[in-house]
């Protein structure tokens, strides 16, 4: 598993592995997931056309299923764009810290800003897993292989759940959105740096408190102690840090 | 249905989202490649993803809050054995966690007949 990577010489062999590595557990938790948003979608009145866009424009599940709730509520237009914002925050940190990735990479920094619309927890952990184990001038294409292929997958979900889920027995669909915390908490606990594992499990431990404290700002304070407090402890342990870096 | 407001909430909410990739890319085109905040900011989306799957698994909406808090945390123990024990490979984690997801279900519902 671990030489495979350096072997990608031209971008289209880089695209098929790519789309070969998201082909399976990654494409299979798409599916799951949008199947679950396709059909919450369909419940409060969203046409179909919206539904699939949502995935490819939005490509962030929280914030999909707050514009769909609170749409289905009929909120305000302000209520929608401040909940979803909150929801999918988290994009500025995972997107700000992916894009060394992409240094040395040939391409114009300014295809950043394309590239990072197909930024999920999915391709996010996936780049900085395994980018650094392909050659620079690949991970362009290496990395739109495989969220291309997330993203198809998670279109054909949508497609699936708006159009079956009703006629869907409730046992298959319980497993679907179980799916969910399990690849996700399996996925984001199996890394090797002590600051991350330990910004993981204070989050896993703050996060339902703080939700029940403030619903609209829980999870970005619960990750913002949770992150910060690892980063400082990692300073600390290394004797190099910078603390006031923190506060900024 | 498909009316223009529909289409406006809609387009808010993609730029709602866009607004912080956008900058993200911002930011890391302006400092330095090795500075410490792409390490902060790593740990911070660390932490926000792990507060998300913790409230995901204890505190759900929709579905999943009508099945009780235990058999969704014994499954994910189940999950996490299954993965750590057995080579880290994320279908094995997801096999058992999933298993005894359906396994207690299935019991649940026969003691509730």
């Amino acid at each position: 598993m671990r030489q495979f990577m350096k072997d990608l010489e031209t971008n289209p062999k880089a695209v098929l592995k790519g789309i070969r590595n998201a082909f399976g557990v990654p494409a299979l938790l798409l599916f799951s997931a949008m199947t679950g948003f396709g059909s919450m979608a369909q419940e409060q009145g969203l046409s179909l056309y919206i539904s699939i866009l949502s995935p490819v424009l939005i490509w962030g599940l929280p914030g999909q299923v707050v514009h769909v709730e609170l749409y289905g509520l009929g909120a305000p237009l302000i209520a929608i764009v401040l909940g979803v914002a909150g929801a999918n925050a988290r994009f500025l940190p995972m997107t700000l810290s992916m894009m060394p990735v992409f240094d040395g990479a040939p391409h114009n920094r300014r295809w950043n800003y394309f590239l990072a619309q197909f930024i999920s927890i999915n391709t996010w952990a996936e780049m900085l897993n395994r980018g650094h184990q392909i050659k620079a001038d690949r991970r362009m294409a290496y990395f739109l292989g495989f969220s291309l292929t997330c993203m198809i997958a998670g279109i054909i979900g949508v497609f699936n759940g708006y159009m079956l889920f009703e006629s869907m027995p409730k046992m298959i669909s319980l497993c679907l959105i179980f799916l969910v915390p399990i690849y996700f908490g399996l996925l984001m606990s199996n890394t090797i740096h002590p600051p991350f594992l330990l910004a993981f499990v204070s989050g896993c431990l703050l996060g339902p408190p703080m939700h029940l404290l403030t619903q609209e700002w829980g999870l970005l304070l619960s990750g913002l102690i949770s992150g910060s407090l690892a980063f400082v402890l990692r300073n600390r342990l290394k004797g190099s840090g910078n603390i006031k870096e923190v506060n900024g | 249905m498909a009316d223009s407001s529909a289409w406006i909430f809609f387009l808010s909410a993609v730029f709602a989202t866009y607004v912080w990739r956008f900058t993200g890319v911002m930011i890391s085109h302006r400092i330095e490649a090795n500075h410490p905040i792409f390490e902060w900011f790593t740990c911070l989306a660390y932490g926000i993803i792990a507060s998300l799957v913790a409230r995901t698994l204890i505190l759900p909406s929709g579905m999943l809050e009508e099945v009780p808090l235990w058999q969704r945390l014994i499954p994910m123990v189940f999950a996490f054995l299954g993965f750590y024990l057995l080579g880290k490979r994320l279908w094995v984690g997801i096999v058992f966690g999933e298993t005894a997801f359906i396994t207690l279900l299935w019991f649940g519902e026969i003691s509730s007949l």
